[in-house]
């Protein structure tokens, strides 16, 4: 495949390969690199605080929220006298039922879209 | 052994491994750029993204290939963007970053900047990495086609821009 290559422009691209030396490109290219690791360790420290910030901020409501969730859920809206029927029924199959469906629906569009 | 201790994040071992691949991964993107200093720039790019996805390399024989890999993506993406400020720089910075260069250098890269970007990329993948068309179709993306005429273009093209070299190795004969 590379037989058609002309010899001299063969011998003109070795002869301008040049010794190059490192004189700080080695250590520029360290430096960039903590520099960047200092970067991304920064971000992820402001993630951090201000995770434990809206966390603090907002936990005792959402604490309130999941528990009255978890007791409300699994309640069936109408009484028979099947516990299976009842619990068929509770809204928390609902819910799971529209979480697995969207999550379907995502796998779907991603493997369409991207593969 | 380097690339393997690079991958648990051994940062001397990269250190060593820059230090013995700079040399050719610089003169590759001067030969792609024609300018030392963007060259350089483009260089300290592709190792800062080899130290970023060494682990995703499983394979360290393959550690060559791969890094060329990078720097053509480096320079693919470089000449996406096209800034034309840079470029501006780039063409003003040109007198000067060329003075560490040898005289051949000066006049190859002098003669690869008359070509069009796509034709440069191949003559210098061909020539200057010695790759073949199926290598460069797979890293590039072009047709083979392409890239067939394209090194035939091209070096016609240096041919008649370097025809004094010929001549002068005829002298010397």
């Amino acid at each position: 495949m590379i037989t058609d290559h002309d010899p001299k422009l063969v011998a003109l691209f070795a002869k301008a390969e040049a010794e190059l030396d490192d004189t700080d490109f080695t250590a520029d290219v360290m430096r960039m690199i903590d520099d960047q690791r200092r970067k991304t360790l920064l971000v992820w420290l402001v993630f951090v605080i201000a995770g434990i910030i809206g966390f603090a901020l907002v936990a005792a409501p959402v604490i309130t929220a999941v528990s009255m969730a978890t007791e409300l859920l699994p309640t069936s809206l109408v009484n028979f006298e099947s516990d299976w029927i009842s619990m068929l029924l509770a809204p928390v199959n609902s819910v799971a039922a529209a979480i697995a469906l969207g999550a379907l629906a995502i796998r779907s569009f991603y493997r369409r879209v991207f593969r | 052994m380097l690339v393997g201790l690079s991958r648990t994040g051994n940062r001397g071992a990269f250190a060593e491994l820059v230090t013995r691949r700079q040399a050719w991964i610089r003169n590759l993107m001067r030969r792609c750029s024609g300018d030392a200093t963007l060259a350089d720039d483009l260089s300290q790019q592709v190792f800062m993204q080899a130290w970023r996805s060494i682990r995703q390399l499983h394979d360290s024989e393959r550690f060559a290939p791969w890094l060329k890999r990078l720097a053509i993506n480096t320079w693919l993406q470089h000449k996406r963007r096209n800034d034309p400020l840079r470029a501006a720089d780039e063409h003003c910075d040109n007198d000067a970053s060329h003075q560490d260069h040898t005289g051949v250098a000066m006049d190859l890269d002098h003669a690869l900047a008359t070509l069009p970007d796509d034709v440069r990329l191949c003559i210098v993948l061909s020539y200057h990495e010695r790759m073949t068309h199926a290598e460069i179709e797979a890293v590039t993306g072009m047709p083979l086609g392409t890239i067939k005429s394209h090194i035939r273009r091209g070096t016609k093209r240096l041919q008649e821009e370097l025809a004094a070299y010929a001549d002068t190795a005829k002298e010397t004969t």
